[in-house]
């Protein structure tokens, strides 16, 4: 794992346990990281996440990539868990589609996009995936109140409290 | 007649589901179809979207476990496993030998039932109510034993940091023996009544097929990657609760289709019974629970984790983020139905008859309320 230091510069990579592995990385190198850790035989790409950092005013992407077996053989590289993880701007959320590295991450960006508000350039389809209706600031955002929204939708029916 | 040198021009939108007879669970699929023959799919999921992950931001941690089981109907406990594990880590809770044991055996238990579940549904689709009769009888055993268990049928809260809720009841272990060997007896009739079966060969062989290749591009896991050859499973590769004290073979088929994906199912029911025999011979005695700090007034320190379980669908991952306080400041579950139901599913239906929509879909095991969330 020293060569993933040695190969890229701007990035901190720490190890918490024997089997993680996590990387903080610069937006701009991430897709060549990703690139990277899939020539080496990272070949899985099990999750893609967000998290909403709203007092840095930052969202973190996470992507978690582990590896399949090599040839039905179990080497030990399969039980490590990378967790690369890259900070974006939170006004005006963009970043780049990582779909011509690993296919399967499409339905994963088309939710954060949804949820989070991040839109991913180059992505063929970020249409609407669960919710049913538009929202003023993306759900899963720290700054969505789910109980003022549901007070101010749902305003017509009395809560208990209030019935007192 | 040659079926190619007819072509019609007429491409329909046909959606299918959720209220539709050949449907399981509240999923959607649009087709567009021509003749029988489908030209493109598109998965819609959502209906089932309560925003749990939205919804365990708000709550303290021990509140989330009635959150968590509900994410999948079928199979709560990995789900469970999967949040206490991830808890443990970040607070560093250890976890006494005698609950890694009980939690082992109530996963497997879980995972015949779930499994059992699965072949209710696929066998009902396919015409065999007898069948699926059956398997739902076999699980309603299973669901007896864990009512005895836990307390409750289908959401068990039972597994929770620190290890398991409580002991054994008496004269339990004899009741999973009796209860696993008289669901053991009936494989001889499934197999000669279903798996054995003309029909099941013919409607299955070949529909739904994947390469190992594309399994692994699309990311899949489970039963779909281990059918087409792979010997993936993260209770060896990455063995959690008790899974590395007992011997067990991984069943795999070559094919890729759904009919090795099916037999890949049976096989493994199998296997989870024996492991569960050898699970209770080897048990300790010993504390199931270890003593934690009020869990009320929890305060976990700084960090992040990703674990993950093999579900009975396949990787079962959460990365779950602290930011020091006493609710999770993210948790982001990887369900291995929205691979499955998002993308390969997708793929798999293009050039596929409508009668098989259905049939492909439930040998992929997707379950809707694991993808919405």
């Amino acid at each position: 794992m020293q060569e993933i230091e040695s190969t890229f510069k701007d990035i901190s990579v720490s190890i918490p346990e024997d089997t993680k592995l996590i990387i903080t990385a610069k937006k701009e190198d991430l897709l060549s990281i990703l690139r990277f850790l899939q020539d080496k035989g990272y070949n899985h790409l099990a999750l893609i996440s967000c998290v909403d950092w709203i007092e840095e005013k930052e969202f973190e992407l996470v992507y978690i990539i582990t590896s399949y077996l090599e040839e039905n053989e179990y080497t030990g590289r399969e039980k490590i868990n990378i967790i690369l993880k890259t900070k974006i701007n939170r006004e005006n959320p963009q970043f780049i589609t990582a779909i011509p590295v690993f296919e399967n991450a499409e339905p994963y960006e088309r939710e954060i996009h949804e949820l989070f508000g991040i839109n991913f350039k180059g992505h063929p389809r970020l249409t609407p995936l669960f919710l049913e209706r538009e929202y003023k600031i993306p759900p899963f955002r720290k700054d969505f109140d789910t109980r003022e929204y549901v007070k101010e939708f749902f305003n017509k029916i009395p809560f208990v409290d209030e019935k007192k | 007649m040659n079926k190619d040198t007819i072509t019609s021009t007429r491409e329909l939108e046909l959606y299918f589901g959720p209220q539709h007879l050949g449907m399981v669970g509240n999923f959607s699929i649009t087709l567009k179809v021509e003749g029988d023959r489908i030209l493109e799919a598109t998965s819609n999921p959502g209906y089932l979207h309560r925003g749990f992950e939205k919804l365990m931001e708000y709550r303290t941690w021990i509140q989330n476990f009635p959150l968590v089981c509900r994410m999948n109907v079928v199979e709560p406990d990995s789900m469970e496993m999967a949040y206490a594990m991830a808890v443990e880590k970040l607070a560093g809770i250890e976890v006494p030998e005698r609950a890694n044991y009980i939690r082992s055996i109530c996963l497997e238990l879980a995972r015949v039932g779930s499994h059992l579940f699965g072949l209710w549904a696929y066998s009902n689709l396919l015409g065999f109510d007898t069948v699926a009769q059956w398997a739902m009888y076999h699980r309603d055993l299973i669901l007896d034993l864990f009512e005895e268990l836990t307390g409750a049928r289908v959401y068990h809260i039972y597994i929770w940091p620190g290890g398991v809720r409580r002991d054994f009841p008496n004269g339990f272990k004899d009741k999973i023996v009796n209860t696993l060997h008289s669901i053991g007896s009936c494989v001889p009739d499934y197999d000669s009544v279903f798996f054995n079966n003309r029909i099941f060969y013919e409607r299955a062989k070949g529909i739904g097929k994947i390469t190992q290749e594309e399994a692994k591009k699309w990311g899949a896991a489970g039963q779909v990657l281990r059918a087409t050859g792979e010997k993936f499973d993260i209770r060896k590769v990455e063995p959690y609760a008790a899974y590395n004290k007992v011997d067990f073979e991984i069943p795999t088929r070559e094919d890729g289709d759904a009919y090795s994906r099916i037999w890949v199912v049976r096989d493994e029911m199998i296997e989870s019974v024996h492991m569960i025999f050898k699970l209770l011979d080897k048990m300790s005695e010993g504390e199931v629970y270890n003593r934690v700090p009020n869990p009320f007034k929890w305060k976990i320190s700084k960090g992040e984790t990703y674990v993950r379980v093999e579900s009975s669908r396949g990787e079962l991952g959460l990365y779950m983020v602290s930011d020091g306080g006493d609710k999770p400041y993210r948790v982001h579950f990887r369900t291995p139905s929205y691979t499955h139901g998002l993308i390969i599913l997708e793929k798999l239906l293009k050039g596929a008859s409508i009668a098989d929509v259905g049939n492909i879909m439930i040998s992929l095991y997707v379950v809707a309320p694991e993808i919405d969330r």
